[in-house]
């Protein structure tokens, strides 16, 4: 029998019975649906993840330099920080490290309690340099940014963000407004651009800025920063910047190596790697799930396979003791298994097609349907069909006709 | 066509203990041939039926089907001689279920290469007298009905040589009686036929009967008007 001839056969044979060929069926659907689903939900949540870290990292012609080893997680603050970058080593940068075009620095600090009125808030406080915002490429949306002169006055004036000027002004204008900061007054110079949410999840618009000496002579009284962004010159050396940056505090902090830095250089780009290695991850594991899924489909085509071989042996017997021979029967029955398989995959791949548009539509996630996990999964729904048919079929043609043919 | 060496075949039980089935047999079936095999239930007949088809092949001995040794034959080849030879009639009809009377008569043909010839299939059934129920499911179709489907399906790949296995044994006298007078035509249009029966008022019919017992041939003796004509020149 010819391919062709034996889909159209494999095809009328299922249509004669369609109970069983939807049980077999259905095991492939579901395992191929969740694999197309999951594998294009977890490429939508990875893109959207990406995306907001770049908007919370801004320009990538930046190195960002720490407080703490590598294992330091989240965001430094002054309460979690080593007191170990000094202005010192900011200005060293500055000036030793040729790649280095300028240095701003942060301080920062969590949970500050403000008010203005009879309102209040707990945001958290960045004390930045005046350069901050060009090197970081944040915008103010209203009023003016924080300036040298600020800082070489150690002015008390505050640049607030979007969710900030919510809850203190409501609809008033904020800008020339008194408020107090931990007890202190100041005064509203600008508001930011809202920068929305970050990779977390959580707003990134909770926040105000006040010139970095202000921070830390007149609020905290702290001399070290928890950040410090160094900009370059050339973006795509990056890399040995990175390099110079490290040489010139390990020389500066007295580390010699084994000894552990005590600070931490990274680019932007390599911070964006780590997160979307951990969303990979996040789809590696669903697709495993998927797999599975898939997997028990083929069982279930097993199982209901080896019961339809032995229900259907006067069928083999009638069609061996016409002249099929056994490769004929073994062929038969694995593209019955093919084709339900390939059939319950088309299935599958248009519900998860759908279930992918419904949970992005719903998670208010960019539509990302991934092709590769389509071909894949209709690729998958065959070889399981294939491979899960392969013990049926081989049942199928050691079906003695003499045994099935007795009456 | 046949020539039967010292066939012998030794059935194994599922408690490895062994059933010699047939014995020692031996004989020929020349081209044209109408014979019937008959014997006790349990006596061999469709163990000897089954080796002549190439379904089953002997524990010793040789067959040879048109001068070829096909007891040594591989399952291809076998199936190849059974696809082209060989047209197998079943007491039990063994038609598929869920489908025409004419997708069953087409089976043989799905295992010939080329293609399906449905206008040879509609052909013969019209031949058996069922061209009006070519597109009926099998299942509703009378018992004599089914076994004409069945010879039907046995000449769509036109093989010289029919077997039957107790044709008659599921039908009713009248039934019984049309399935052999059909098989009675295609003798007389030049096919050979052996067929295995019990009855002896079925093995009337042929022109020479091979009596089987124990897996053994009791006799091998012309029948019917070739048998009287026998008699008459003793
Ligand atoms: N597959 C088998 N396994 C074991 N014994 C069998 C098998 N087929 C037939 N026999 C035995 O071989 C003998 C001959 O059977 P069979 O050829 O079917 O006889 P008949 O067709 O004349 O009734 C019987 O005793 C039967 O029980
Ligand atoms: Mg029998």
């Amino acid at each position: 029998m010819n391919i062709s001839r034996t889909v159209g056969h494999a095809l009328r044979t299922l249509s004669r019975n369609r109970l069983r060929s939807f049980f077999m069926m259905l095991g492939v659907t579901i395992g191929v649906a969740s694999l197309t689903a999951l594998a294009s939900v977890g490429e939508a949540t990875q893109q959207e993840t990406m995306r907001r870290f770049k908007r919370m990292l801004g320009t990538f012609d930046i190195v960002i330099i720490n407080p703490g080893g590598s294992s330091t997680r989240g965001m430094p603050s002054l309460t979690t920080s080593p007191p170990v970058l000094k202005p010192g080593d900011a200005a060293a940068i500055a000036s030793e490290v040729a790649l280095v075009k300028q240095v701003a620095v942060m301080q920062f600090a969590f949970g500050i309690d403000v008010e203005y009125a009879d309102k209040s808030a707990s945001p958290s406080v960045m004390g930045v340099s005046p350069n901050w915002n060009e090197v970081r490429g944040e915008d103010i949306a209203l009023g003016e940014g924080i300036t040298a002169e600020d800082d070489e006055t150690t002015a008390r004036v505050a640049v607030i963000g979007e969710d900030l000027r919510r809850l203190l002004f409501g609809g008033e204008d904020p800008i020339g407004k008194q408020f107090r900061i931990s007890g202190v007054p100041f005064r509203v110079k600008g508001v930011l651009a809202s920068r929305g949410v970050g990779p977390g999840g959580a707003s990134m618009d909770n926040t105000l800025a006040i010139p970095v000496a202000t921070a830390s002579r007149r609020l905290f009284n702290r001399d070290y920063y928890t950040g410090m962004l160094a900009q370059l010159r050339d973006p795509e050396r990056s890399a040995e910047a990175i390099e110079d940056i490290k040489a010139l505090l390990r020389e500066r902090h007295g580390i010699v190596p084994p000894g552990e830095d005590d600070f931490t250089v990274t680019s932007p780009q390599a911070q964006i790697a780590r997160v979307t290695d951990i969303g990979s991850t996040l789809s590696r594991v669903m697709i495993g799930v998927a797999v599975i899924a898939t997997l028990i489909g083929g069982a279930v085509i097993m199982s209901l396979m080896l019961i339809a071989v032995s229900e259907r042996r006067r069928e083999i017997g009638v069609r061996r003791a016409v002249g099929a021979s056994q490769r004929d029967i073994m062929v038969q029955f694995l593209i019955e298994a093919a084709v339900i398989s390939f059939a319950g995959g088309l299935v599958g791949i248009v519900l998860g097609v759908g279930g992918t548009l419904v949970a992005t539509t719903l998670a208010k996630l960019p539509p990302a349907i991934r092709w590769s996990a389509i071909a894949g999964s209709a690729l998958m729904a065959i070889v399981v069909g294939l491979v899960c048919g392969l013990q049926p079929a081989w049942r199928a043609a050691n079906v003695a006709p003499i045994q099935a043919l007795r009456s | 066509m046949i020539e039967v060496d010292h066939i012998a075949r030794t059935y194994t039980r599922g408690d490895g203990t062994p059933v010699p089935a047939l014995k020692d047999i031996s004989f020929g079936i020349a081209k044209g041939e109408f014979v019937t095999i008959r014997g006790a239930s349990g006596s061999g007949k469709s163990s000897l039926l089954n080796i002549l088809g190439c379904l089953d092949t002997p524990t010793a001995g040789t067959y040879r089907l048109d001068g070829e040794d096909v007891s040594h034959h591989d399952d291809q080849r076998r199936s190849h001689v059974r696809n082209r030879k060989i047209g197998f009639v079943f007491q039990s009809f063994n038609l598929l279920p869920r489908t025409t009377a004419v997708e069953n008569v087409e089976i043989p043909a799905l295992y010939a290469g080329g293609h399906v010839d449905r206008g040879r299939a509609l052909a013969i059934l019209g031949r058996v007298g069922l061209g009006d129920r070519a597109d009926h499911y099998v299942t509703e179709l009378s018992g004599g009905e089914q076994q004409r489907v069945a010879i039907a399906r046995a000449l769509m790949n036109d093989p010289p040589l029919l077997l039957a296995d107790e044709p008659t044994g599921n039908l009713d006298s009248a039934a019984g009686e049309s399935v052999m007078a059909l098989l009675t035509e295609l003798h007389r249009e030049g096919r050979t036929i052996v067929l295995v029966t019990h009855d002896e008022g079925v093995a009337a019919h042929a022109k020479r009967e091979i009596l089987i017992r124990d897996g053994l041939i009791a006799s091998d003796r012309p029948q019917g008007r070739d048998a009287a004509t026998a008699r008459q020149s003793a």
